[in-house]
């Protein structure tokens, strides 16, 4: 009786999920084009849907895209064979965060947070959305709001610098730094905000860090109790200060800093940036900086480690599945956009990275490249050469990694399967 | 009659300081006249060195209308920036400085190359043509 009984669980249980965990998906023969270590596989999931941002996935598997300047794509595989056969478009206003909590569907334009509530079961959702934080800066450059809730649900929201690095004239030889005190009320930093109140401004917000010239990569990371970041770091010291810096200089300065984010946090732009060759943070040249005077210890919290310049961290997971094997549990999956600010230097960094870390939630202070072969050529002259560049970056509940792409909307899932493609396929 | 703006070609420094020289430049004219150099050591950066620019941060040269169109316009971009320009392209997300601290001889070399590169067989821009651009009021 008990047994049948469970039997008839199991079979409610898989009819109630649109995904069918059961038999794994078949991988691609040339893996969706990506290279990946041994034993993993990857497939697309979609493609062609266009410059894609940010991407959550709901704990049955439904898939939700941001559109640089659409809305929102909700994707479903009905049948289980891993391949999304229903798509639905909502919303407009163009953007790029979106993250889940619970049945919400938060997401965000270039000056205002919104949510959807969702209906279980239902790929869609029923209503209108409801606006959260409104009228946010929002200035042409790093106007992308990137948005994440911490261990007790608290909503986070980044406000990015509209300059480089707040020079006068910001990018030209020469840039003198304005005084940064002011700028760094409004932008520069994470402002937190009640996730269920509605039409808040920033005033209303918190600050919660600050000192940062863009950010859209950040993951919470429940182990830890905290928040894990990568910053987007500045552009050019060799056009500002061509004295100091050659083009080549430039290409690998400064690091892209991976922190710890934690209230009060402060990373130090736009007066200072962390050289990776000397392992030290220093002054920008906008604020009489010359490659080797620091300020004073403490003043600035440094990076746990650097990923090489300008290869632009577009979204993060921590990974919590049990499919990929042992290393990979608790680690971070970072996607790069990859790099335009190397020229006339081949760009690099179109690629996806993993971040181990300990049992107690600590990075290890090292890197891998995880996917790689996004661009589909070893030497990228010019991002307008690349064929894919890593965006969107979301752990399914079956522990499958997804990727997405933002030049043509391609959309992957990376599965582990021991096996790797034939030498053929690729 | 949707028309990519330029913004422009690029941002830069002197890059005769250089310690070692990374960027392949035409060798020939005195440097400062040079197109070519001083592309390299302007716009390419942003503008990268096929002229394709990079999608939603800086336009491409190749698909621009402005770099072969009215000589008035593509000086008052490349004078005054992106941000002096009375409707930057929303596409584009960085903001273009200013060159105005170039010669009127730099800038009429800078502004011919772009007018005869990338696809383009417009025609040259005299020094005159820059003084005469610097003369006129902010448009933006």
């Amino acid at each position: 009786m008990l047994p049948r009984f469970s039997q008839l669980l199991v079979a409610l249980a898989l009819l109630a999920s649109p995904v069918a965990f059961a038999k794994p998906p078949s991988p691609d023969a040339d893996n969706g084009g990506l290279t990946l270590p041994p034993g993993f596989r990857a497939f697309v999931v979609a493609d062609d849907l266009g410059s894609l941002r940010q991407m959550a996935i709901a704990p049955n598997g439904d898939i939700y895209l941001k559109t640089l300047r659409g809305g929102i794509i909700g994707l479903r595989d009905a049948d289980g064979d891993g391949r999304a056969e229903t798509k639905v478009a909502f919303g407009s206003g163009g953007g790029t965060g979106i993250a889940l909590r619970g049945d919400w569907l938060y997401h965000s334009t270039n000056d205002a947070v919104f949510r959807y509530r969702l209906t279980p079961g239902q790929l869609a959702p029923g209503g209108e959305h409801e606006r959260i934080v409104r009228n946010l800066p929002s200035e042409r450059s790093h106007a992308a709001k990137t948005i994440a809730f911490d261990g007790e649900g608290r909503l986070l929201v980044e406000v990015g610098t509209p300059t480089n690095a707040l020079g006068n004239p910001d990018r030209a030889p020469g840039a003198k730094g304005l005084d940064y005190t002011g700028h760094l009320e409004k932008y520069g930093g994470f402002w937190r905000f009640d996730p269920d109140r509605p039409d808040q401004t920033q005033a209303e917000g918190t600050r919660f860090s600050t000192g940062h010239r863009h950010i859209l990569t950040i993951a919470w990371n429940d182990v830890a109790g905290d928040f894990f970041t990568v910053m987007q770091g500045r552009d050019q010291l060799d056009v500002v200060a061509p004295q100091l810096y050659t083009s080549a200089d430039n290409a690998e300065l400064p690091g892209e800093e991976f922190h710890v984010l934690r209230k009060n946090s402060d990373l130090g732009w736009p007066s200072t940036y962390w050289d990776p060759q000397q392992k030290k943070r220093v002054f920008a040249p906008e604020y009489g900086g010359d490659r080797k005077k620091t300020p004073p210890p403490g003043r600035f919290q440094d990076p746990i480690f650097s990923f090489p310049a300008h290869w632009s961290p577009m979204q993060m997971a921590f990974y919590r599945g049990t499919q990929f094997p042992e290393k990979y549990r608790g680690g971070a999956f970072i996607a790069f956009h990859g790099s335009w600010n190397r020229a006339p230097l081949p760009q690099k960094g179109y690629q996806v990275a993993f971040v181990p870390f300990d049992p107690a939630g600590s990075p290890l202070g090292t890197w891998e490249t995880f996917a790689d072969n996004f661009a589909g050529t070893t030497v990228i002259a010019s991002p307008r050469d690349a064929r894919f560049r890593p965006n969107g970056l979301a752990v399914g509940p079956d522990g499958s990694l997804y990727v997405a792409d933002s030049l043509k909307g391609r959309v992957w899932r990376i599965i582990y399967t021991g096996e790797s493609a034939s030498a053929k396929a690729n | 009659m949707r028309v990519t703006l330029v913004f422009a070609l690029a941002l830069f420094a002197a890059g005769c300081a250089r310690r070692e020289p990374v960027l392949p430049v035409a060798a020939a004219s005195p440097p400062a006249t040079n197109g070519a150099n001083l592309y390299a050591q302007h716009c390419l950066s942003c503008h990268m060195a096929d002229g394709g620019g990079v999608p939603n941060l800086q336009p491409s040269l190749i698909d621009s209308l402005l770099a072969p169109g009215d000589p008035g316009a593509l000086l008052a971009l490349i004078l005054r920036g992106s941000a002096g320009q009375p409707a930057p392209n929303p596409e584009y997300q960085n903001v273009m400085p200013g060159f105005g601290f170039l010669s009127d001889a730099e800038i009429a070399a800078l502004a011919t190359h772009l007018r005869k590169n990338f696809g383009h067989a417009a025609p040259p821009v005299s020094p005159a043509d820059v003084a005469a651009a610097r003369a006129q009021p902010p448009s933006g």
